[in-house]
């Protein structure tokens, strides 16, 4: 068993946690990174929405009650925050663009106006408002991408069909890696007839460098070249995903990708160590500081059970409306439904309320009040309190 | 039953390098908790394409509800194979134990008939792949050289679980492993030993599986009770040992072995960072890609020979853990999967390619062979790598250069 201490080790490898550990680390300390599978935002349109409203998303935040996770990281935090992950995904081959001033509207598969703020590059021509003129290139038997659900809403517009060979959203997105198959279907759109400014396409261009494969494409065709976000396997929240994940390899974050944390140890206030469960033997890591960014309900960090919901990992008390009849309503989706709020409760420093531990910080989803479905606020509020919990971290290691 | 677990995320569709390559199979989605409600009523299997599977685990570590994807389509794969007649192929590989034992000891005969183009197209026939050139054997095996090296007072014993590869393809590398483990202070003895049965799992003949396992095991643990950890060095032997002689083929042993079996590079990066071992790391001047092993990141341990890198001065790597190389073992030498191993062995080369390294590093000897093949770059074990930073300020003969046999 390994004496090895890192000086903070996070658990769940999500947006939140991987923002933490990769503030901590440009701060010079060693990280680890502890994960129980791959997290949601795999599976998500891998557009950064950081508050729903149409006056911008910080005036939306200024609206929220001083309670919100978003209140206690502040402004400047939020916007601190956002630029540093703007910076990372340019590093990393996958720049994003978009401002905190404003929100901005994009194009769903099914034609509607997704509010958003910001988008990887790809979907920068994605904008709603700009005029209806677009064609859609759709591929032959793709599942979940059906281009008449957008013609059918929008007046000017049409669609094209290309039959890539493959029909799911990953087999064309590795398709378009393939040097011969980009110029095959480059020369197949040079031959349709296309009167509109704007070409959409479901994201698929390719699992690493979508820019250079829109790109490419935009050169050949003369016409500006956007994806549209698709239903799960998601390849934009992929990119999202490893993009992230590869930058906090490259700062020197070791990663243990697993089956999550068997059991904590702790003395005094002092979480000292982990153990998780692997396939074979258990493995222990030692740390001075934790972060838990393990999310909400459906990426485990949250359980229901009977009487009470629970925390998983640390077990800390969890903030939940008392009576069990209020954790349902008819409809799930409902602004504002109860159940929402659960959560850790967390001081200013993103320390966990009620429990005795010292050197434990709490971020994302899995915070109290933050009301993400409501707000729209999921990667937003993941990337700002991921921040925020790791600079009060990284102020008690000093 | 945990297959119910599943939520239909497609957390696992997204990890799997079939799926993304090849239509004919539907995903571990679907191969594994969709179809296996209706593999539970006992009926003869028929869905041929659950043998499309490569088994390199990324399913199972993908999934956050903690869904044993792999393993229930490893076991669906077994009971398809027990109620088919299996191609020759699969026989052939099940036994690459034997295959090796009968290559190394005509080595000479072997190598220079396996490049012919006369045996390359009988084997094609007889459902061989072609892409890749079929790995050389060494008549010098580890098994026939010194099985015991290292002072016999020294308080670290080790056992060297070197598996096949190692043993018949590269004992060179087998041996540096070894030396260097004894240059670290350890007593290491590679006692008699035999395949540890993956292959004969992947190739769906679990008896085979089960008696090579019964073997180690047997002789595995009289080590453990003698006070010997158990070392491997192959990602995927160390896998089987760990996680499917107690699981899969319930060895009464295995939970026993499980616990006493390591890593070579997580034993000797966890001793340099506990103070247990010391050891001064010289400068290395390469720009390595470390490609890691989809079976390293089943084991859920992390990178330790990353753990080794950081220490090494001037030393500069890339961790490229998202692409699988595609070759699996045999997986990629039968025909009705060339397309597949060879698609995916682009892409990982691709991703090799674009951080411009001067040489290529694994666990794996599968990996080092298929992605060595794409790239044409040098492809070395991480123990090489620690080996060059050691050596300047070791003793001559710690480290003897040696020729591949």
């Amino acid at each position: 068993m390994s004496r090895y201490e890192y000086d903070a080790v996070v658990v769940g490898g999500g947006v939140s946690g991987i923002m933490a550990a990769l503030t901590l680390s440009d701060k010079g300390f060693k990280v680890a990174l502890v994960s129980k599978g791959d997290p949601v935002c795999c599976l998500s349109t891998g557009c950064i929405d950081v508050m729903t409203g149409s006056g911008g998303p910080l005036k939306g935040i200024a609206g929220l009650p001083a309670d919100h996770p978003y209140r206690r990281a502040g402004e400047e935090t939020i916007r601190e925050a956002l630029g540093s992950f703007l910076k990372i995904m340019e590093k990393g081959g996958l720049p994003y663009t978009g401002t905190v001033e404003e929100n901005r509207r994009i194009i769903t598969p099914i034609g509607t106006a997704k509010h958003t703020c910001l988008v990887p590059m790809t979907m920068a021509g994605a904008h709603f408002d700009e005029g209806e003129y677009l064609h859609v290139v759709s591929f032959k038997g793709i599942r979940d991408f059906y281009p008449s659900y957008i013609t059918s809403r929008m007046r000017n517009s049409s669609f094209s069909v290309f039959d890539a060979g493959v029909s799911t959203t990953m087999g064309i997105a590795a398709k378009f890696e393939d040097e011969g198959f980009l110029s095959r279907f480059i020369s197949w759109l040079q031959g349709i007839e296309n009167p509109y400014d704007r070409l959409a396409l479901p994201a698929v261009l390719g699992l690493s460098n979508p820019v250079r494969v829109m790109k490419r494409i935009s050169e050949a065709t003369g016409r500006q070249v956007l994806e549209l976000p698709t239903l799960p396997p998601s390849i934009p929240g992929l990119r999202l995903f490893r993009t992230l994940k590869a930058a906090l390899q490259a700062r020197g974050g070791h990663l243990y990708w697993g089956k999550g944390v068997s059991s904590v140890e702790s003395q005094g206030g002092q979480i000292e160590a982990l153990t998780l469960a692997t396939t074979a033997r258990a493995a222990r890591v030692q740390g001075r500081a934790f972060i838990l960014a393990t999310g909400s309900f459906v990426s485990g960090g949250l359980y229901a059970g009977r009487d009470s919901v629970k925390e998983t990992v640390f077990g800390l008390p969890v903030f939940h409306p008392a009576e069990r009849r209020d954790w349902f309503h008819t409809d799930f989706f409902t602004p504002g439904h109860a159940i929402e709020k659960a959560g850790i409760e967390v001081d200013d420093c993103f320390r966990p309320l009620g429990a005795d531990v010292q050197n434990l910080f709490v971020c994302g989803s899995i915070l109290a009040r933050s009301e993400v479905m409501k707000n729209q606020c999921g990667h937003g509020l993941a990337i700002a309190t991921g921040v925020a919990a790791a600079q009060a971290c990284a102020r008690g290691l000093a | 039953m945990k297959f119910e677990h599943c939520v239909r995320c497609t957390l696992c569709v997204e990890n799997c390098p079939v799926f993304k390559v090849n239509p004919e199979f539907p995903g571990p989605k679907q191969a594994g908790p969709d179809a296996q409600r209706f593999r539970l009523d006992g009926e003869r299997s028929v869905d041929a394409w659950v043998k499309l599977c490569s088994q390199c685990k990324r399913c199972e570590i993908a999934c956050p509800y903690g869904v044993n994807v792999s393993e229930i389509i490893l076991k669906a794969q077994l009971k398809y194979s027990s109620e088919h007649m299996s191609p020759f192929t699969a026989h052939l590989f099940a036994n690459t134990h034997y295959l090796g034992k009968l290559g190394s000891s005509a080595a000479y005969l072997t190598n220079a008939l396996s490049s012919t183009s006369l045996m390359r197209g009988t084997l094609g026939l007889m459902g061989l792949s072609s892409y890749l050139p079929l790995p050389e054997y060494r008549f010098l095996t580890l098994n026939r050289g010194r099985r015991r090296k290292g002072r016999f007072r020294s308080p670290r014993k080790v056992v060297f679980f070197h598996g096949c590869y190692l043993n018949y393809n590269r004992p060179d590398v087998g041996r540096k492993i070894r030396d260097l483990l004894t240059y670290l202070g350890c007593r290491v003895v590679m006692p008699r030993q035999t395949c540890c049965g993956l292959p004969a799992l992947g190739n769906g003949d679990v008896d085979i599986a089960r008696k090579f396992a019964q073997v180690n095991a047997r002789e595995l643990v009289s080590w453990i009770n003698k006070g010997y950890k158990i070392l491997y060095a192959c990602t995927s032997c160390g896998l089987t040992l760990t996680h499917d002689y107690p699981e899969t083929l319930r060895i009464p042993e295995g939970r026993k072995i499980a616990e006493n079996t390591y890593n070579v590079h997580e034993f000797i990066a966890s001793g340099v960072e506990d103070g247990t071992l010391t050891v001064e790391f010289g400068p290395v001047d390469r720009h390595v890609a470390y490609h890691i092993p989809c079976h390293l990141r089943a084991l859920g341990i992390g990178y330790p020979a990353a753990r080794l890198f950081e220490k090494i001065p001037d030393l500069k790597f890339h961790i490229l853990d998202e692409d699988c190389c595609g070759l699996s073992g045999s997986y990629g030498f039968k025909k009705k999967n060339e397309g597949t191993a060879a698609a995916l062995g682009e892409i990982a080369a691709n991703a090799i390619r674009a951080v411009e390294p001067d040489a290529l590093v694994s666990d794996c000897g599968a990996c080092k062979m298929q992605l060595g093949h794409f790239t044409g770059l040098p492809a070395l074990d991480p123990s090489e790598i620690i080996i060059e930073s050691l050596r300047p300020r070791a003793p001559k003969k710690a480290f003897m250069k040696r020729r591949p046999t």
